[in-house]
């Protein structure tokens, strides 16, 4: 039987592509951290003081200026030194933000440091070949999952899903 | 005309159920999850072409389904509502992920590589292709072709013109004609 053409291919997969026998099955069950994310109590809004307000304040203004830095001296400045310069000042305004707020588990420095490694490692490989796409974009995605790590250590609700 | 009579019972179903869950009867939200996971998992999927992603999409999903279930007002069919809540999640999800990085480096997505997708159990034949398009293309075939929404409902939703919503979609069709004749 010869194979259909790729016009008959999609008229005959388009349509079931809402079958039940025809949609992929997610790894592990997920009701589970859904039934916990509902039943969790709604948080107390935290009355921060004047000075945590004018902190936070200040560090997204730093890096707004940063950021704006960054893109109006893009062409001129190598990819990585711009990721790096941006993710260091993201990372330093989350950790003023939550320096006052206790982490949920006392081993979160112990991954960031194995990040932190991940991160000197891919800068060293970088050096040899900087216009590496897809090394600079595992370096992104080692900042990215650095932030992420800070975030959730210090957001209970994210951290039970 | 011809009655699908399970999709009917099927449809019946989801209806009562979003009614008992309207009353805050979390057993019937589970039952709901149960009859809808499959579905919502498997936008989240096409949308973001990443399992991990994809779950924690869905588990979004389902989080915010539980808090506006009272909004729904019956005017559109379940299903419908459900679609379009989930294509808003995994969007928003999608720029979450993606914010900082974008505006330093403009890295669009490549989509799954075909090792990954290999892993992937219980995938249909379109959807191998699909989850290897590029981000842009992948967004748009997804919300156009599969989900049915028009061009101008696919730029509005993905903050685009819609020449660009159109040369994608076709940027998408003649990736996957490319890689369906070649298999």
């Amino acid at each position: 039987m010869s194979k259909p053409t790729f016009e008959q291919f999609l008229k005959q997969q388009l349509p079931r592509q809402q079958d039940q026998d025809q949609l992929p099955e997610p790894r592990k069950d997920l009701w589970q951290g859904i039934e916990k994310a509902i039943n969790l109590p709604t948080a107390e809004p935290r009355s921060a003081s004047p000075w945590v307000k004018l902190a936070g304040v200040a560090a997204c203004v730093s890096a707004g200026l940063l950021s704006w830095q960054v893109i109006m001296t893009q062409p001129q400045q190598d990819t990585m030194a711009n990721m790096s310069a941006f993710f260091e000042q993201r990372k330093q305004t989350l950790l003023v933000q939550y320096e006052t707020q206790p982490a949920l588990t006392q081993d979160w420095q112990q991954p960031l440091q194995e990040l932190e490694e991940a991160e000197q490692a891919i800068k060293l490989a970088l050096t040899k070949d900087p216009d590496n796409a897809a090394l600079l974009k595992m370096l992104a995605q080692v900042y990215q999952q650095q932030l992420d790590l800070i975030t959730k250590v210090h957001q209970p609700q994210w951290q039970q899903i | 005309m011809i009655i699908n009579a399970k999709e009917a019972f099927n449809q019946d179903t989801i209806e009562a159920l979003v009614q008992r869950a309207q009353q805050g009867e979390q057993v019937a939200f589970e039952q709901l999850y149960q009859q809808c996971y499959r579905r919502v998992y498997g936008l989240c999927l096409r949308l973001l072409a990443d399992q991990a992603h994809a779950e924690d999409a869905t588990q979004e999903v389902f989080v915010q389904l539980w808090h506006k279930i009272a909004q729904f007002q019956g005017q559109s069919k379940f299903t419908t509502w459900l679609h379009s809540v989930t294509s808003n999640v995994a969007i928003s999800y999608l720029r979450k992920q993606k914010n900082w990085l974008q505006k330093v480096v403009s890295l669009e997505d490549s989509g799954m590589e075909q090792t990954e997708i290999a892993q992937c159990e219980s995938l249909n034949g379109l959807d191998k292709l699909v989850l290897r398009l590029p981000e842009r293309a992948r967004l748009v075939f997804v919300l156009h072709a599969v989900e049915g929404y028009r061009h101008e409902e696919v730029a509005g939703m993905l903050n685009m013109a819609v020449g660009s919503s159109k040369s994608q979609f076709h940027r998408a069709r003649k990736l996957l004609q490319e890689w369906y004749d070649n298999e």
